[in-house]
């Protein structure tokens, strides 16, 4: 049977936040995006720490690329709100104190929060952006100086792209 | 301005007729819905071609529903809620830019499957009107043209013909193939050179193929693929009688005479400018579904069902490719026969194949039209094998244990896959329609795609796939796996406007000429009553420069 990709959106309704989809202007996405970046960026973190044979998350600028290959057009607009909302439901979960956590503590909620559909949908999610960065041409913002292509000893065929997206 | 001929679609057979018809000096517009990728403009950025929809719509823009049965009852759900797109490559040259061109001839019984096997129950399999000796000149020019390297092994199962051997030798190849072809003869397995789309020598204007590691699913920075736009647009363009119109949508086909059309009316996909292209004659090359519901979404007074649908034909019996996928592990501390780092050299193919179950002949499992089987490497792309490794018991692996989960399936192992390709057997649930509610951004009505298979496709695939799992364990592969299912490839699709000699029966003569508008031709996958099993590209190619040559020879009688 057909998988429905969008099948959050339902539970975002009953979340009851969904002011993003009908927000026409960048700038109201962004402002919202800035509220939770600490949110994303620390499961970000989480999922690639310091000390990790991979790069860390930080090193990288991951959240500042999935910021940005959101924003793109070919993104597309419902797991864009998705991130924002499912984000927001981390913190609800946690009072708030998420990004503050000790790493245990992060792991007991990430794990809690995995258990639920909309949660592992949620950093299901978060996970392929971050690897979207890691492991695209250093073109994206991340991936700097081919660092997570060189950790897995893997790299990506030539031609490189001289532009973000085949912008010609 | 009225072309001698106007096609709308710029893919492997619309290339193949423009080309022909350019050749023979006939004026021609190639009407592309996608827009121009140059050669020195590809690149093998995973993130644009791989993950975003950069070279297909955007689903919320132009997208399909898809029939599937729940519960006793056929439920349609577009594709922007799925995020399964049907679209294949909308750039010009069509998806032909980004195939991996693992390409056969079909078999002289696949033009005969109901004589030869006789009624399916559930099947609605015909013979063609047409022979494979009527289609194999086609072959051997799409091998020269195209330029597809291989090599001539005698098998029983091999169609005969017309040349000694291809005109290229095939491409360089992986050490894997020295473990493939010893596993293959120890289970007295003939393994095959396949056929592929791709230059091994420097062509004129298009240079060898090298080596990227990263073909399919990209476009070609050498011109060693044998898309439409390499190998057929630009020499076309060279005669200066093509016009080559991209970001250019058709939504219907006009007809001022019952039986004629006279103008394709247009949307430029930037400025939203309508427009009216008129020609002598049309034809339609958008890839099967789409050129069923473009002929569905001409209809008008003379027409009403749609273009050339007196037999209630159009759109029905879509085929895909029946069958599926399966791989294996093949790690270093327990490698035979070749190097580690022989296997772990980058960019050379596989090229193998397996034609030995294409048909099954057998005292206990019966008699039957079976499958052909590809070998190849796991895509190398590197996003979605990292994100495809991070699971372990259906959690996300995340921390250090992602590190020393990843880097061992990276530098320790690489996977080796097989890919079986047998018949999706036209049925009543298979088919196309106008969607009676869905519009995409044009304006127009979306196809509703019903998409079920038989259930001896099914059969057929698990049977060749359990064969393909003994290969993978003769050769020491490890966690070994098949997934075998009805779930069509999106990539593989043919039929809905299926050809014949009798026009109650069928949509088009055995021209491809549809049998109720004289000068409307549909030149793509469409045709195809059955599907054979292989994939169908070099059988696209062919028919289309076969259909082309028909073209040529109206045209001159209407001068």
């Amino acid at each position: 049977m057909i998988k429905k990709r969008r099948q959050f959106l339902v539970w975002s309704s009953i979340l009851g936040v969904s002011p993003y989809l009908s927000a026409k202007s960048m700038g109201t996405y962004e402002k919202a995006f800035k509220k939770i970046e600490p949110t994303i960026a620390a499961v970000q973190e989480h999922m690639f720490p310091k000390g990790s044979k991979l790069p860390s998350a930080k090193v990288m600028n991951v959240t500042q690329f999935l910021f940005e290959t959101m924003m793109h057009k070919s993104f597309d607009k419902d797991i864009k709100a998705f991130v924002l909302e499912g984000a927001k439901e981390l913190e609800k979960r946690e009072k708030g104190r998420f990004a503050s956590m000790t790493p245990q503590e992060k792991e007991i909620a990430l794990r809690a929060y995995e258990e639920t559909n909309y949660g592992r949908s949620w950093l299901s999610r978060i996970m392929t952006l971050t690897m979207e960065g890691m492991f695209s041409d250093p073109i994206y913002g991340s991936n700097i100086n081919e660092v997570g292509w060189k950790a897995i000893n893997a790299y990506g065929g030539s031609p490189r792209p001289k532009t973000r997206y085949i912008e010609l | 301005m009225k072309y001698d001929v106007v096609i709308i679609g710029s893919g492997a057979s619309g290339g193949a007729v423009a080309y022909t018809l350019c050749q023979a000096g006939y004026k021609v517009a190639v009407l592309e819905k996608g827009r121009l990728i140059k050669r020195e403009e590809f690149s093998k950025d995973e993130l644009a071609y791989c993950r975003r929809d950069l070279v297909t719509p955007d689903l919320f823009d132009e997208y399909h529903t898809i029939e599937e049965k729940v519960d006793g009852e056929w439920i349609a759900t577009p594709t922007y809620e799925s995020g399964w797109s049907f679209w294949n490559g909308n750039i010009v040259g069509g998806s032909s830019n980004l195939m991996s061109g693992m390409l056969h001839r079909l078999h002289p019984d696949d033009f005969r499957l109901k004589s030869k096997y006789g009624e399916i129950e559930g099947a609605n399999v015909v013979d063609w009107p047409i022979s494979y000796e009527e289609l194999e000149p086609y072959y051997t020019l799409t091998e020269e043209l195209v330029g597809i390297s291989g090599k001539v092994d005698k098998h029983p199962f091999e169609p005969p013909r017309s040349t000694a051997d291809f005109a290229q030798p095939p491409t360089k190849e992986n050490a894997v193939v020295e473990l493939f072809d010893k596993s293959c003869q120890a289970l007295d397995i003939t393994p095959l050179v396949t056929p592929r789309a791709v230059l091994s020598k420097d062509k004129p204007g298009r240079d060898a193929c090298y080596y990227s590691n990263r073909c399919g699913s990209y476009g070609c920075s050498s011109g060693a693929k044998g898309s439409s736009r390499e190998a057929l647009l630009k020499p076309a363009l060279a005669t200066g009688n093509l016009t080559l119109q991209s970001n250019t949508y058709v939504k219907s086909l006009h007809t001022d005479k019952k039986d004629e059309v006279s103008h394709a009316i247009v949307v430029d996909t930037v400025t939203g400018k309508e427009k009216k292209i008129k020609g002598k004659i049309f034809v339609v090359a958008a890839q099967a579904h789409e050129s069923a519901r473009l002929l569905l979404n001409s209809a008008n007074a003379h027409h009403p069902e749609g273009l050339g649908n007196s037999s209630g034909e159009l759109g029905k019996n879509l085929i895909f490719s029946g069958g599926g996928s399966g791989q294996g592990e093949l790690h270093k501390d327990a490698l035979k026969h070749i190097k580690f780092e022989e296997l772990m050299t980058t960019g050379l193919f596989v090229n193998r194949s397996i034609l030995d179950w294409y048909f099954i002949d057998h005292w206990w499992d019966g008699r039957f039209k079976g499958g052909s089987v590809e070998f190849m490497f796991e895509h190398q792309n590197i996003i979605s094998r990292a994100r495809k490794n991070g699971y372990e018991d259906g959690k996300l692996v995340w921390g250090k244990d992602l590190g020393e989960r990843l880097i061992p399936r990276f530098t320790e192992q690489k996977s080796i896959r097989f890919e079986v390709f047998n018949d999706w057997l036209p049925n009543d649930n298979c088919f196309v329609a106008l969607d009676p509610t869905h519009k995409d951004r044009f304006g127009m009505p979306v196809g509703k795609l019903r998409i079920q298979g038989h259930p001896q496709d099914v059969k057929v695939g698990r049977y060749i796939a359990k064969k393909c799992e003994e290969v993978l364990r003769e050769m020491g592969a490890k966690n070994i796996y098949s997934a075998i299912s009805s779930t069509p490839p999106q990539n593989l699709v043919a039929g809905g406007c299926r050809f014949g000699n009798d026009p109650k029966t069928s949509v088009l003569n055995k021209y491809c000429r549809a049998h109720d508008v004289k000068n409307l031709f549909v030149a793509d996958a469409s045709f195809m009553p059955t599907g054979g099993s292989v994939a169908y590209t070099w059988t696209i190619y062919a028919n289309a420069f076969r259909v082309a040559d028909y073209i040529v020879e109206s045209l001159k009688k209407l001068s």
